[in-house]
């Protein structure tokens, strides 16, 4: 562990950006809202900002995303494949520890899998990773209960605590480690590490007076959800309220669904898409024949929190597929993001009524 | 890759967004958190108008008819073959059809264009069924010609009353707020004969007989008046005719509604009184897409004036509008009925002061809407159209024998194969401008990519025609346009691109009362008391013939919104929509015909039996779709253009879209 002085903060974005393109959270300022973006101007990072609105996932797994180009030659019958080149090493500054849960989640969809996703990998290769621990939880947030902040325990190679007025750093790859030494900063003590975790608690008992916009009992919900023993009444009571706009699959930062599209350019090419997706969509499901096995809204809200929270399904990401950004809930038209669902599936445990 | 701020341009709610842009493309959208009213939301259109900026079906260069195909040509040589057409014709030979699409800069000059310089008063907008009515209604109860209230305190309103229409497919994220409103104790109630979504999340859903809605508002009022539940104060203060008005609802006879539109005594009386109880109250019906009939508007603004919930903060009674910039391009006057501003044409001082304004000699004639000028007799010869959508197709055969027809579009669309010149345009996101959404908050949307090269804005080649038409327009921005606006139209008054780039948006009136805007009407400032607005005795009169009921006892009404979204011009260019929209079509490749449970099983009809649907004058084979959402009685057809709009329904089609409550008494066949 070392010190990373207020002074230096900015010497360390610097660096990165000799090498990487720099994303990190910064203010809209008439809107006041809080974005993850690419940061051509270094002094737009705020570290101190709220969670980000958006999650970093758009900068691995694009909202929209020309993946392949190919040109069929009539004459000669032949087509012409052009690869592209995604590789351009980029810097996340400041990820707060669910998003990068949730980045996490990703990999495992796209790479550790039988099939490595040669575009995901692309854009993860030359990744630095930036953590910053949450001093203190935002109304919407739930992490301690998908085990998934206020700190980064993995995944990153330097993560950030900041102590009032300097930052804790923590190497977690050979990466970060190179980057502490070159900027020599100084080692910390014991007593420094002590303060780490005093800090991480105080973070963690403070999410009763501010995280108060959302409550999420997780791992009964995952126990009900894994048995199957939720009413279908409650679903269609969630299935009735569905706008079925999608947005809880765009804002969640372990959502991977996708769709392929072919667009045939003015060029006389034709580019091949790839596009996020939502299972909250008819079309989503929809196979030939007319068949859809998950054709009324509520099976496909159903399906969506299965995924999530169901025991079978963590196994695979080794974690539940939530992180407790809170971010769905925030989005949501019809007010039933995963806290909310989660609401209504205790309530249905425990026999509380309706308000 | 930097996310830029901006505003959703596809219905009129105006959500607040973020475009991911990438080198000049539009690679991504994402939900502003900190926009007043949308406060991070976007529906499933809002949440792909990336994939539609994408999309390379556009016009790129200016095209001249040449025999059966289109030659490429320059500007000039474009803008010469118009100006030398138009030169010679008349004005009233000449129709212009804007786009609810257009920024307010874009359509105040087209109007400008039309009036000032092809010296026509044929003009409209496509999409705005109801819209005129809805100003109108408004302009004369209150003196305001849209929404009385505001959507961004929509959640404190402790009453609210959802009258027609599909808001959550048509305005979702309005829909989402009152849905947010409901979940947190505010009385929801819908007047719908359908069931849908909304009237679902409802406490209280009144379903009444198709075309019978201003009857369940009048009956309200008379019980209203028998609960007790009016306040004399607030009548004798701030209206001028509540005397005659109460005379009228002396008339009417609880009892008779009861039978004329199936709903009760009780419900009437349990909607009325939770009315009466409310501080707030807050009713909303749709223009643009689909809307309600002129005296169902009447009603409802004078059961909420009755109810004293006009003028007051939180309350007010809410048009919402169907498409992005529908209620600014009424603002500026591109109708036939009302100058820039809503000065009435039958105003000769304000025609006067547009004279003086625009320094040019207007003609005064009354002029019509392009659909009444295609469909009534053979006056016009040459038609000015900015980006169809696929309204006026309907009267193709008419639209061959003009001899000019002069087309400005962003995209491809099979209605400028009829074009003889084609000028392509800038799409909303390639040039700065403003537009209006339903709750009067006019925003500014910055340029945020270049346009294909060589693409001018519609304000440029409106210009330049203008110019080779011997006018001396000399625009450089549209800054300068809106400038001249702010001048010209009261409401618009204190508006300023500098004040705009510094807010999400400002709500007019913004004058030098209201500098920073008005959030809603308040009784206290209107410039006059408020007034019931008549309903003539015709309009009373139920719709539909009783006598032609026996041979055609079935209601046929049609709906855009449901699976609908809008323009397919549109959606058509996006894949997550289009997929979504195909899901529908490819269940029912010809179309259905929605029918009730009950009707199903008396005549013994399965799902996707293909039934004849007989009107008095044509008639259309459909699949049946069995449906809980529809009343037994009643039948209801999606309005698919083309794919599903079935042959027969064109020809009450003007009818049927513009006015929810139109039906047409058809009669049901099975086919052996």
């Amino acid at each position: 562990m070392y010190w990373l002085t207020k002074e230096q903060l900015p010497l360390l974005v610097q660096k990165l950006a000799e090498e990487y393109k720099i994303f990190g959270p910064r203010h809209d300022r008439v809107s006041g809202e809080v974005i993850f973006d690419h940061l051509p101007d270094l002094s737009e990072l705020d570290l101190q900002a709220a969670i980000p609105y958006n999650p970093p996932k758009f900068i691995l797994f694009p909202h929209y995303e020309e993946i392949l180009k190919y040109r069929y030659q009539p004459e000669t019958k032949k087509v012409r494949i052009e690869q592209l080149n995604l590789l351009e090493p980029k810097a996340l500054i400041g990820l707060r520890s669910c998003d990068l849960t949730g980045l996490l989640c990703l990999d495992r969809f796209f790479l550790d899998q039988e099939y490595v996703d040669e575009f995901y990998l692309a854009h993860r290769k030359k990744l630095f990773i930036v953590s910053n621990t949450c001093i203190r939880p935002f109304p919407q947030c739930f992490c301690v209960c998908t085990d998934s902040g206020p700190a980064a325990r993995e995944g990153f190679d330097l993560d950030l605590t900041f102590t009032g007025r300097d930052y804790l750093v923590e190497a977690g790859s050979k990466k970060g480690q190179a980057l502490v030494e070159e900027l020599n900063l100084v080692e910390a003590d014991s007593e420094s590490l002590n303060l780490k975790k005093q800090i991480i608690d105080d973070s963690v008992s403070s999410f009763d007076r501010f995280a108060l916009e959302n409550k999420a009992w997780i791992s009964r919900a995952t126990n009900r959800l894994t048995t199957g023993f939720i009413k279908p009444e409650v679903w269609e009571y969630i299935g009735n309220q569905c706008f079925e706009c999608g947005a809880c699959s765009f804002v969640c930062p372990t959502c991977s669904c996708f769709n392929i599209e072919d667009a045939n350019l003015a060029s006389g090419e034709t580019s091949r898409l790839r596009t996020w997706d939502s299972c909250s969509f008819e079309g989503y499901t929809k196979m030939a024949g007319d068949h859809n096995p998950r054709k009324p809204v509520e099976d496909r809200r159903n399906k969506r929190f299965f995924c999530k929270l169901s025991y079978s399904q963590s196994k695979k990401y080794l974690r539940p597929g939530c992180v407790g950004c809170g971010r769905c809930a925030r989005v949501c038209p019809g007010d039933i993001g995963l806290p909310n669902v989660v609401t209504y599936i205790r309530r249905e445990i425990t026999g509380e009524s309706g308000e | 890759m930097p996310y830029f701020r901006g505003v959703c341009n596809f219905c009129g709610t105006g959500c607040g967004h973020l475009l991911r842009v990438e080198g000049n493309r539009v690679r991504g959208v994402y939900p502003l958190s900190g926009h007043p009213l949308s406060r991070g939301r976007l529906c499933v259109r809002g949440w792909h108008i990336h994939e539609l900026l994408q999309t390379e079906d556009r016009i790129s260069q200016p095209l001249i008819k040449d025999g059966s195909s289109f030659k490429p040509v320059s500007y000039e040589e474009a803008l010469d073959y118009v100006v030398e057409r138009v030169k010679k014709l008349p004005g009233r030979q000449v129709a212009v059809l804007g786009s609810p699409r257009s920024s307010n800069e874009e359509n105040y000059l087209l109007g400008k264009f039309a009036r000032a310089i092809l010296k026509t008063n044929n003009l409209s907008l496509s999409s705005d069924a109801g819209q005129e009515e809805s100003a109108r209604v408004l302009l004369e109860g209150c003196g305001w010609p849209a929404m009385t209230g505001t959507l961004a305190e929509l959640r404190q309103a402790d009453f609210i009353l959802v009258v027609g229409g599909d808001l959550t497919k048509q305005n979702p994220i309005i829909a989402s707020e009152i849905h947010h409103a409901h979940r947190a104790g505010t009385f929801l109630a819908t007047i719908s004969p359908r069931k849908t979504q909304m009237a679902r999340l409802s406490q209280l859903h009144l379903r009444p007989k198709p075309g019978t809605i201003f009857y369940v508002l009048q009956g309200l009022g008379r019980v209203l008046v028998e609960e007790k539940a009016i306040d004399d104060d607030y009548l004798s203060t701030f209206t001028a005719n509540s005397q005659t008005f109460l005379e009228e609802l002396k008339q009417i006879e609880v009892e008779k509604i009861v039978e004329l539109t199936g709903i009760s005594r009780e419900q009437m009386t349990e909607l009325a009184r939770k009315l009466k109880e409310s501080n707030s109250a807050c009713a909303f019906y749709p223009t643009g897409v689909q809307s309600l009939d002129r005296r169902t508007m009447a009603a409802l603004f004078n059961l909420f004036l009755l109810a004293g919930k006009i003028g007051r903060r939180g309350s007010g009674v809410n048009p919402v509008t169907g498409i992005s910039n529908l209620l600014g391009s009424y603002d500026l006057g591109l109708s036939p009925v009302f100058l820039p501003g809503y000065a009435s044409v039958e105003d000769e001082l304000a025609w006067e002061r547009l004279e003086n304004f625009w320094q040019t000699k207007l003609d005064r004639w009354s002029g019509k809407n392009v659909d009444t000028c295609l469909s009534e007799g053979e006056d016009i010869k040459a038609l000015f159209v900015v980006d169809h959508d696929e309204e006026i197709i309907r009267h193709v055969n008419r639209i061959r024998q003009l001899d000019l027809i002069v087309y400005f579009g962003a995209y491809e669309n099979p209605f400028a194969s009829l074009a003889q010149v084609i000028f392509p345009r800038t799409s909303y996101v390639e040039e700065d401008g403003t537009y209006t959404n339903s709750e009067r908050r006019v925003q500014l949307v910055l340029k945020r990519i270049e346009p294909p090269a060589g693409v001018r804005p519609l304000w440029k080649t409106l210009t330049n025609l203008a110019r080779a038409l011997g006018h001396d327009w000399n625009y450089d921005s549209v800054e300068n346009i809106m400038s001249e606006i702010s001048q010209l139209v009261p409401y618009y008054r204190s508006l300023t691109y500098e004040k705009l780039k510094a807010r999400l948006g400002l709500k007019w009136p913004a004058d030098d009362l209201h500098p920073e805007g008005t959030d809603c009407l308040l009784v206290e400032e209107a410039s006059r008391r408020f007034r019931f607005v008549q309903v003539n005795g015709q309009e009373k009169k139920l719709a539909g013939e009783p006598e032609v009921q026996k041979d055609f006892p079935f209601k046929l009404v049609v709906g855009r919104s449901n699976y609908f979204w809008h323009q397919n011009s549109v959606m058509k260019r996006t894949f997550i929509p289009k997929r979504e929209y195909n899901a529908l079509l490819l269940l029912y490749p010809r179309g259905f015909v929605e029918i009730s449970k009950e009707d199903a099983s008396r005549l013994g009809l399965r799902e996707k039996q293909v039934v004849r649907i007989v009107a008095e004058s044509a008639e259309v084979r459909l699949a049946a779709r069995i449906s809980g959402d529809i009343l037994p009685g009643m039948l209801y057809i999606p309005y698919f253009i083309d794919e599903m709009i079935p042959e027969f329904l064109h020809r009450q089609v003007a009818d049927l879209e513009k006015n929810e409550e139109f039906f047409l008494p058809v009669r049901l066949e099975k086919v052996v």
